[in-house]
C-alpha cells in the first residue's frame, strides 16, 4: 500500500471524497483483472467471486460519487490515482493460477483489512472535521465489507486441508 | 484536454483490449501498470511510442499496450528498437525483455547501443530464470540454483545486469521492484526523460519457477531505496559499489545518472546529415550516383 503527495492535514472534503472514489476504482479494477485472470486459467468459481467483489467495489464507487457530485458538482479533482496504489486492491501477488475460492475470499479479506488500516493510520493526521467524519465512516465500513466476505467464506464447504498447489502440474523439462 | 488546451493522457490511454496471459501473481502485471503511469505522466500519444521486445514471458508486455508494438526474435528488441529509432528519430523507443532475452541471447547488443548512446529505454524484467519453456537457468540465476534441468545445482556465477551496463558507460541506470509501483512508474518516467540509452532493471518475480526468496514478500525484505542511502546518482563509482550487492540487497531507485549526458547516436547522424546535405545531389538524383555514365 502506497499513498504519494498526499497531506493529510490539508485534506479537504471534496478531495478526500474523491481519493476514496479512486481507492474504490483501484479495487474494481483490480478484482476485474483478477477475475480476467482468473478465466484465462480456467478457474471459473474464483473468477465468479472476484466478479462479485468488482460489483461490490463498482455499488460503493457510485455511492461516493453521488455524494461527491451533490456537494461539489463536477469542480476539478486534484487528487489521482498515481497518487494510490493497493489500497483496497488485493496485491497483484495474492492471485495464484487455478486458486481455490475460498484463497479468493482470503485474498479478498486481507484487501479489506489493508483498506481498514490506511483509514485508521490516516485519522490522527486529518484536521478537518468532516474529513474526519467521513475517514471514520469509511473505516466503519471496512469491517462491514470484511463481514461480507466472512459470510460468503462461511458459505464454502469446510476446508480439505489440500493445496491448491497440490493439483498444479510438476513443472517438467522441455 | 486540459484547461490549457493540452491533451492530457491517463495510464489506461495506454492499456489495450488484450487481457495478459501471464501466470496469476506474476511480477509482471505490476511492471505493465508501472509502465503505463509512466507514459501518461510523460504524455506522449500512444502513437508516437514504439515498444519493442524480445521473446520470453515478459516480452509479450508491449502487446498489453496501446503504443505500437513489436513482439520480435529471441535477443533482438535491441536492434530492432535501434533501427526504428534511427528511421524514425520523433519516436519514443521503448524496448523490454527479460534477462535471458537481454542478458544471454542479446548480451551482444547492449553494448553497442550503450556506445552509441542510443536514446532508447531499455526495461529488462529479471525474474532469474526461463519462465516461458518452463523453468531452466538464465543467465541472472544465482550459483546453486537447481531447476528441472539442473538438478544439481548451478555451476555458474550470474551475470549483474546493473554493473554489466555501468561497466560499458550507461548514461541511465536504474532498478525498481513491483514491492513499489509509484517508485517503478517515476523510475520509468525518469529512464524514458534522459536524453539517451538508459537502463531499467526491474525485480519482477516468476511466481510459477521463481523461488521463494525471490517472490514479493522476500524482495520487500531486502530492498531499500537508494535515496533513503543518501546515495548521488551523479557518483558513477558508487553506483558500482552499490550495484555489486545485486542479489544480496535490492537496491530501487536510479544507480547513475550522468549529469552531462553526451550527444545521442540519434543527434550525431543528424549532425553528419546536415553536413553533408550541402554538396548532397537531390534525393530523386541519388540513383544516377550508383548508374555508369
Amino acid at each position: 500500500m502506497a499513498i504519494q503527495g498526499i497531506d493529510f492535514a490539508k485534506l479537504s472534503l471534496m478531495d478526500a471524497l474523491d481519493l476514496a472514489i479512486l481507492v474504490e476504482d483501484e479495487a474494481q479494477e483490480r478484482y476485474e483483472e483478477f477475475a480476467a485472470q482468473m478465466d484465462q486459467h480456467r478457474t471459473p468459481q474464483a473468477a465468479q467471486f472476484f466478479r462479485y467483489m468488482v460489483e461490490n467495489e463498482a455499488k460503493h464507487g457510485r455511492e461516493l460519487l453521488a455524494r461527491r457530485v451533490q456537494r461539489f458538482g463536477d469542480a476539478p479533482r486534484s487528487v489521482t490515482r498515481a497518487m494510490i496504489f493497493d489500497v483496497e486492491a488485493p496485491d497483484y501477488d495474492a492471485a495464484r493460477a487455478f486458486m481455490s475460492p475460498r484463497k479468493a475470499m482470503e485474498a479478498a479479506l486481507a484487501s479489506e483489512v489493508k483498506a481498514h488500516s490506511f483509514f485508521v493510520s490516516a485519522l490522527p493526521s486529518l484536521k478537518d472535521a468532516e474529513v474526519r467524519a467521513l475517514f471514520e465512516e469509511l473505516r466503519d465500513e471496512e469491517i462491514e465489507h470484511q463481514e461480507l466476505v466472512k459470510i460468503e467464506l462461511a458459505k464454502l464447504p469446510p476446508d480439505s486441508g489440500l493445496s491448491d498447489e497440490d493439483f498444479v502440474d510438476e513443472p517438467a523439462a522441455q | 484536454m486540459s484547461a490549457t488546451g493540452t491533451c492530457e493522457y491517463q495510464p489506461k490511454d495506454y492499456k489495450s483490449d488484450l487481457k495478459p496471459i501471464w501466470c496469476p501473481g506474476c511480477g509482471d502485471f505490476s511492471v505493465v501498470q508501472g509502465i503505463y503511469r509512466a507514459l501518461a505522466a510523460i504524455g506522449r500519444p500512444p502513437h508516437e511510442i514504439a515498444f519493442v521486445s524480445g521473446i520470453g514471458c515478459s516480452s509479450r508486455i508491449p502487446g498489453y499496450t496501446t503504443a505500437y508494438g513489436f513482439n520480435s526474435v529471441h535477443g533482438r528488441a535491441l536492434p530492432i528498437a535501434q533501427g526504428i529509432k534511427l528511421a524514425n528519430p520523433d519516436l519514443l523507443v521503448l524496448a523490454a525483455g527479460g534477462d535471458g532475452d537481454g542478458f544471454s541471447i542479446g548480451g551482444g547488443h547492449i553494448a553497442h547501443l550503450i556506445r552509441r548512446n542510443m536514446d532508447i529505454t531499455y526495461i529488462v524484467m529479471d525474474n532469474q530464470i526461463y519462465g516461458l519453456t518452463k523453468g531452466q537457468l538464465s543467465p541472472t540465476s544465482q550459483k546453486g540454483r537447481t531447476t528441472c534441468t539442473s538438478r544439481y545445482g548451478s555451476l555458474e556465477e550470474p551475470v549483474n545486469p546493473l554493473l554489466y551496463v555501468l561497466a560499458y558507460g550507461a548514461g541511465f541506470v536504474a532498478q525498481a521492484s513491483p514491492t513499489d509501483l509509484v517508485g517503478m512508474a517515476a523510475t520509468i518516467e525518469e529512464a524514458i526523460r534522459y536524453p539517451g540509452f538508459a537502463f531499467v532493471n526491474i525485480q519482477s518475480p516468476c511466481v510459477t519457477y521463481g523461488e521463494e526468496a525471490q517472490q514479493i514478500k522476500g524482495l520487500k525484505a531486502i530492498s531499500e531505496s537508494l535515496q533513503s542511502l543518501g546515495h548521488n546518482p551523479a557518483d558513477r563509482l558508487a553506483a558500482m559499489d552499490l550495484a555489486q550487492q545485486y542479489g544480496n540487497k535490492l537496491h530501487l531507485g536510479v544507480f547513475y545518472r550522468n549529469p552531462e549526458p553526451p550527444p545521442t547516436y540519434g543527434d550525431l547522424v543528424k549532425e553528419r546529415q546536415t553536413l553533408l546535405s550541402k554538396d548532397a545531389p537531390p534525393k530523386e538524383r541519388i540513383l544516377d550516383l550508383f548508374i555508369k555514365k
